[in-house]
Parts: structure tokens; C-alpha cells; sequence
């Protein structure tokens, strides 16, 4: 079985060595037929890693431990969803997974495009065809997911925290948004080497961007939420290089998905999209080169391994190459407008683009300061969570209140007349609220007092949008009101669906302000019987139990909530002892108000011989807003991505207009 | 005006590293000796691992990651002990050497798990 696994692999190298090499002869020498078998190879190339994939699954879930990968991630006790999971769960496996959605976005962007846009395709097929020749190389030559052993009676297992459902989507969500992030790039790369550096590649384009860009921004949610309840240290994100290491490349392809409007609308930062869109697949690049070399300090220090060399190299060839393309087609990518005026909505759009780069280059300097002042200074020093604090801080309040301003402000040039008109009500509302939760005694936290007004600000301009658009349906003919409603969301999917994130994403930093703002946290150690206070809740520490489950003993300590007089009923936390991994983990216990969206997070950090606990107790405000969010977002994503026919004519329409030259 | 925006992002990022400072030097503990401010240590557990987290604080052992020998730096720890925390760990503290001994700024402590998606590498302890 491994050598059909690996033999597969080796089909896969060479038919992405054919998609990069004939891809580009034929495209340089306008050879069709030629052109078509390259494309061909890209699907064959999927075929031949579905074969490779299936050869390492069916080897984990029939525990054959003689593929040392099989034996290094499972265990013959480890439940069958986790075994499946063990196949991203190592380096070689989601090197596998890459590649596997790779090769699939790629034969489906390719032939989804191939129609309306051949001149632009024939060069996309080469590019796609050299990034999967670096994972197929990889997976042959460096990190084989098929090297065998002679059998060993059982498996390493897998690390307790990882056997958690979140494990189940997070690692895959990401990977998806990473290699998602390859096809608006590649189509990039294609328009500039074959000089069709019209608005169809952003046309051909954005679906796939908005796919990798919601995976990753889900992807990330769940990350966070499973640090809150399962690693369990009160909070749900820590500024890791890890996780920023993910972040990044969504914040660089928020950027993306909002200056694009700008091109297509009027013709506007054809460079600085080029350079987005390469800024974000070398960022995906760099985050799992960061995660694989372990050359910084992280909590989630993955194995250091042999390809960090490989990725970094890799990275160096992307950046360079592409750059000389921008710089080779820079007349070409002049922009025939220019901007008009510092208030209009290109320059709104403007300002969101440069606060999105600076807040994701500002984490990018601080992830890589360590190496840089080791390298310069010989001593790595580490910026810590007050440095990007801060520039959330700086960069991402400005960022909120432009998300209410920026969809209502006019194109080309707004008079300030018509500017008071529009947010006249907007602003109203938001400084009623400020002074509202001043009065409320909001004022302890400047920043989350300055968050909270500005997101009532952008919530008013939501319900604005939505009202008056569905007023002018009804006005034009619509039944009824749910009728006009529903009419103006799917008649502009785009732009109504963005409103719904955009609420989510204010929905989220009302559930970061209020949760890392305004909570509250008390410790103390108590004996059985004994009770402390936290905010306005009381909790009586009652009896510590002791169960043995299948692979672990839990130890959990139970303790009786209340608020005021109100009894609200029991709690446990406690840890968990696993015998056969060797390790202890923290369970937590929560108690989330469905009312107010707060959290009650209660930590029984230290449990003593004699039944003494020490519980470190947390109250967390709005924190449940956060998990919210991530529906809307999820929401507001697929109003978006739904299938708009009327749309993608309008647009094909559009691009013809601008001419597209004899197919080859 | 783009040139504005991009000197205004600028400042202000300027401004920040002219108030707040860089951060704290990440050092082993072999290099630890004669330094006086606060340093982030990142090391090896090494035992015994006495006292308690929440009355007096833990103390134990700390080595240069990745060498066999070397010269160890007695560390005093008080506040949360992460899950994975126990000898043969590597983890990383902030705080300062204070007559010889480490001391760790309460709540500071990170650990490393050095096996987390990868089997045990040879030569990596626990």
C-alpha cells in the first residue's frame, strides 16, 4: 500500500512539472492543444493525490501501523473521528492536504474559467502548475507521508488537547484558506505575464477569494474558541506567532476584497491589488513557515523540521519573481483615474486598505523582531502583548468607525453638506450611546468606551442601509415588507451581504472590548464549604469528586453559583489526569448568561491533596457576542458567495467592453 | 495624499517604540549571568520542582534547551502553572535575576510542549 502511496505522489510531481513546463511553452508559443493537455494535467494531477490521500486514510483508519505517520499521530484506543483528523494532524498529512486542494482549486478554477477568459488562463495553468510542483517536491523528496517501519504494537497517540471536535474543523478550515488564497494569486501572476492586466482576473477571481478568506476567518473563530474552553486560561487569544501567523494573511485579503471594488468600479490601484494579492499568499506561505521551523518562541511550538528551509526559500522565489512581474507590467497597470478627493468613497476604501496593511504589517514586525534584532544585535528580544495591544488600539477603532462611513459616502467627491445629511442620524445614536455607558460607568476603559460609540455608530448606518433600501423596494412595486426585504438583499447579494459582516465584525469587537475591557477576575483558595465573590456573583466551593473515564481520571470540584439571591444552580471544574499520554489538563467550567451574553469562567488551577482548591474566577462581559459573530459572519459570507447569475453577466459584459483581444 | 496617510501610519507607529520602548531580551540561562533587567527565559525544567504556586511560589531548575550539560539557573515562580508544566519541559518566564535566583513575574509562565504535533524527536527529553 505504501508504494502506491508513494508512487502516486510521484505521478503528482511529474504531472505538475508538465502543467508548469508544457502549461508555459504552449502559452509562450500560443500552442492550443498543447495549452488544453497542461490543463488536463492540473485535474490529473488531483486524481493522482486523491489516490495518495486515500492510500494514507484507509492506512489510518485501519491502524497500520507499520506507515510510521499512522504510527506517530494515532493510537489503536483513539476514537475513529480523531484517527481521521491524524491525517492533518501531522506535517506530512497536511502537506498532503495541501496539495490535494491545491490541485482541486486549481483544475476547477481553471475549467470554470477557461470559457471567457482563454487568453488569461493559458498563463494562470503554469502558475498553478509551479506552486504544486513545490508541495509535490516537498512530499517526495522531503516530507514523505509513506515511509514505513517495521510495525510497532501500538501507535504515539495524540496529544489530549488535540482530541477535541474544534480539531476537527480548524486545521482544515485554514488550510483552506490558505490554499485558497493561490488562486486569486495565480490568476494574478497569469495576468501579468500574459499583459491582460484588465479587471477579469479580479472577475474570475473573487469567489475563490472570498471562499479562502471566510475558511480562514471561521477557521480562526474556532481556534480561539477552543483555547477559551479547552486550553482554558480565561482567555481566547494571545497574540502568538502561531495564531498571528493566520491572521495576517486574512487581514491582507480583507484588504484585497475591499479594494477590488475600487478597481472594478473605476479603474483605480491595479498595483496595489497586484501587490495585495502577493502579500497574502507569501503571508499563508510565511505563517506555515513560521509554524513548521520553530524559529520563534511560540505555544503551539510544532516539531521543528527540515522544510522551514524550503518554505523560506520558497517564499524568497514567489516574492521575487512576482515583484519583477509587477515591475516588467508597471506601464500596463497604470491606472487610467485618479482620485479625486480626500472625502469620496475611493479615498474611504483608501484609508480602510492602508489601516488593514498597517495593523497586519505592524503584527508581521512584531512577529519577526525577535529574528531581526538576533540577527542585527545578537540577542532576540520579544515584543509582548502591550505592543499589539496597542496598535489594535491605533489601527482597529479608526478601522471600525470607517466601516460605518465608508458605504454611505458618495463616489468621486461628497460635500460636507451632504456628509451631515447622511450621518446625521448615525452620529446621533452614537453619541447618545456614548454618553449613555459614560453614565453607566463605561469610562473606566477609554478605548472600550471609544469601541462601543463607534460600533452603535456603524450599527446605525447597517439599519440605515437596510431601511431605506427597503423602503425604495416597496415604493417600486414590492407586496410586502418582507417581500421588499428579501428582494433588495438578492438583487445586490454583494453589497447587502457585506453589510451583514460588517456587523459581524462589529458584533465581535463589542464581545473583545467588553470580555479584555471590563471584566472582572478574583482568585482565591477555599476549602470545602468555603464560598468567594466575583462581580456580583457568589460561588460556594461543595465537593470534589473523583471519576475514571476510558482514558482519563477527572478530578472535578463542584461549586454552587449565585447573584444576589437568585440561585443559579452549579458549576464544576476541575482537571483531567490522562494515564496513557502522561499529562494533566485544566477543564474549565463556564456558565454563559444567554441573556447578557456573559461568561462566568471559573479555573480550579490548583487542586491540593487535602481538597483545597485554588479557583481563579473570571467574569467575562459580551465574550459570547464573539461566538455570534461568527455565525453572521458566516451568514453575511454566504449571502455573498451565493450563486448571482445577473450579477457575473453584468460583469462579463463589462470586461468585454473593455475588449478582449483574439483567442488563440 | 496617500503619501500623508502612509506618514501618518507611520508616526504613529513612531511614536509608539519612542514611548513604550522595544521589549525584553529573550535569553537562555546559560546567558543569564550579570544581567540585571527584565529578560524573558526560555529553558529546560530540570528537578527538583518544590514549594507551592499559590503560597510562596514554586521553585526549580532551568537549562539551556538542547544541551545536555550547562549551567542550570534556580528559578522562583508564583501565579497560574500552565497544564504541560513538569520537568522536562521547556517553557518560557518573564522576570528578573535577583541574587542568583530568577525571579518570575507572577503569571508569566508558557510551556512548550515539544511533542504537540509531531512524535518525539531523539534527543528531546520527556
Amino acid at each position: 500500500m505504501a508504494e502506491l502511496g508513494r508512487a502516486a505522489l510521484v505521478v503528482s510531481l511529474g504531472l505538475c512539472v508538465y502543467a508548469l513546463v508544457a502549461g508555459a511553452v504552449a502559452a509562450h508559443l500560443g500552442r492550443r492543444r498543447l495549452a488544453l493537455s497542461a490543463q488536463n494535467a492540473l485535474l490529473a494531477a488531483f486524481g493522482s493525490t486523491l489516490v495518495a490521500s486515500a492510500v494514507l486514510l484507509s492506512a489510518l483508519l485501519r491502524n497500520d501501523f507499520s506507515f510510521t505517520y499512522v504510527a506517530s499521530t494515532t493510537s489503536e484506543a483513539l476514537p475513529t473521528a480523531y484517527t481521521i483528523s491524524a491525517f492533518w494532524g501531522g506535517q506530512e498529512g497536511s502537506l498532503l492536504l495541501w496539495l490535494l486542494v491545491l490541485t482541486g482549486f486549481a483544475a476547477a478554477a481553471v475549467r470554470l474559467n477557461r470559457g471567457w477568459a482563454r487568453d488569461l488562463i493559458v498563463w494562470v495553468v503554469p502558475v498553478f502548475g509551479a506552486v504544486a510542483t513545490f508541495f509535490a517536491f516537498l512530499l517526495v523528496a522531503v516530507a514523505n507521508p509513506f515511509a514505513t517501519q517495521a510495525a510497532p504494537v501500538d501507535g504515539l497517540g495524540m496529544t489530549p488537547s488535540l482530541q477535541n471536535p474544534y480539531m476537527l474543523a480548524h486545521p482544515p478550515l485554514l488550510y483552506l484558506g490558505y490554499v485558497g488564497l493561490t488562486v486569486p494569486f495565480a490568476f494574478a501572476m497569469g495576468a501579468l505575464i500574459s499583459g491582460r492586466t484588465d479587471e477579469r482576473w479580479l472577475v474570475a477571481t473573487r469567489r475563490w477569494t472570498l471562499v479562502a478568506w471566510t475558511a480562514l476567518g471561521i477557521g480562526q473563530l474556532l481556534g480561539a474558541h477552543w483555547a477559551y474552553e479547552e486550553v482554558g486560561w480565561g482567555g481566547y487569544y494571545a497574540w502568538d506567532p502561531v495564531e498571528n501567523a493566520a491572521l495576517m494573511p486574512w487581514l491582507a485579503a480583507t484588504a484585497f476584497l475591499h479594494s477590488v471594488m475600487i478597481q472594478e468600479k473605476r479603474g483605480m490601484l491595479r498595483i496595489w491589488n497586484v501587490l495585495l494579492v502577493l502579500l497574502a499568499f507569501s503571508l499563508s506561505l510565511f505563517g506555515t513557515f513560521l509554524t513548521r521551523s520553530g524559529v520563534v518562541n511560540s505555544i503551539h511550538s510544532f516539531t521543528q523540521s527540515s522544510i522551514g528551509p524550503w518554505f523560506l526559500a520558497f517564499i524568497g522565489v514567489v516574492v521575487t519573481v512576482s515583484l519583477s512581474l509587477v515591475f516588467w507590467r508597471l506601464p500596463k497597470l497604470r491606472s487610467p483615474t485618479r482620485l479625486e478627493s480626500p472625502i469620496s468613497r475611493e479615498a474611504a476604501f483608501l484609508y480602510n486598505n492602508l489601516l488593514l496593511l498597517a495593523l497586519c504589517l505592524t503584527i508581521f514586525w512584531g512577529v519577526v523582531y525577535p529574528l531581526l534584532s538576533e540577527a542585527i544585535r545578537g540577542e532576540a528580544v520579544v515584543l509582548g502583548r502591550e505592543y499589539y495591544d496597542f496598535f489594535l488600539r491605533a489601527f482597529g477603532l479608526p478601522l471600525l468607525l470607517l466601516m460605518g462611513i465608508g458605504p454611505l459616502i458618495a463616489w468621486r467627491r461628497a460635500s460636507l453638506r451632504s456628509l451631515l445629511t447622511t450621518f446625521r442620524w448615525p452620529t446621533g445614536v452614537a453619541l447618545v450611546t456614548g454618553v449613555f455607558l459614560l453614565a453607566l460607568g463605561a469610562g473606566s476603559s477609554v478605548p472600550g468606551l471609544i469601541a462601543y460609540t463607534f460600533a452603535a455608530f456603524v450599527i446605525a448606518t447597517i439599519i440605515l442601509e437596510f431601511t431605506r433600501g427597503t423602503r425604495a423596494r416597496k415604493a417600486l412595486g414590492a407586496t410586502s415588507w418582507p417581500g421588499a426585504f428579501s428582494s433588495l438583499i438578492s438583487r445586490n447579494r454583494r453589497r447587502y451581504g457585506g453589510y451583514v459582516v460588517h456587523a459581524a465584525i462589529v458584533l465581535l469587537a463589542i464581545g473583545v472590548a467588553g470580555s479584555s475591557a471590563f471584566d472582572t477576575v478574583a482568585e482565591a483558595k477555599l476549602e470545602r464549604g468555603q464560598s468567594m465573590e466575583v462581580g456580583d456573583y457568589r460561588l460556594e466551593y461543595r465537593t470534589l469528586d473523583e471519576r475514571i473515564a476510558a482514558n482519563a481520571t477527572e478530578i472535578r470540584a463542584e461549586l454552587a453559583v449565585s447573584r444576589g439571591d437568585r440561585d443559579l444552580g452549579t458549576l464544576e471544574a476541575g482537571k483531567n489526569a490522562y494515564t496513557i499520554e502522561d499529562q494533566v489538563s485544566n477543564e474549565v467550567g463556564i456558565r454563559s448568561d444567554p441573556l447578557t451574553g456573559e461568561d462566568l469562567f471559573v479555573i480550579a488551577e490548583q487542586i491540593d491533596a487535602d481538597g483545597t482548591v485554588y479557583f481563579r474566577v473570571f467574569v467575562k462581559p459580551l465574550v459570547n457576542l464573539i461566538w455570534i459573530a461568527g455565525l453572521v459572519f458566516l451568514l453575511g459570507a454566504l449571502i455573498t458567495l451565493w450563486p448571482d447569475a445577473r450579477e457575473q453577466r453584468r460583469l462579463v459584459e463589462r470586461t468585454r467592453e473593455i475588449g478582449v483581444p483574439a483567442t488563440r | 495624499m496617500i503619501a500623508l496617510s502612509v506618514a501618518a501610519v507611520l508616526a504613529v507607529f513612531l511614536l509608539y517604540t519612542s514611548i513604550a520602548g522595544g521589549g525584553n531580551p529573550s535569553l537562555a540561562p546559560s546567558e543569564l549571568a550579570g544581567r540585571s533587567g527584565d529578560v524573558q527565559l526560555a529553558g529546560l525544567v530540570v528537578g527538583p520542582v518544590a514549594g507551592d504556586a499559590h503560597a510562596g511560589g514554586l521553585t526549580f531548575l532551568l537549562r539551556d534547551i538542547g544541551k545536555k550539560s550547562g549551567k542550570a539557573v534556580s528559578v522562583r515562580y508564583a501565579g497560574s502553572v500552565p497544564d504541560l508544566f513538569k520537568v522536562g519541559r521547556h517553557i518560557v518566564v518573564d522576570g528578573r535575576l535577583r541574587n542568583g535566583t530568577f525571579v518570575a513575574e507572577p503569571g508569566s509562565m508558557i510551556t512548550k510542549c515539544p511533542s504537540k504535533y509531531a512524535p518525539k524527536q531523539s534527543g528531546d527529553p520527556a
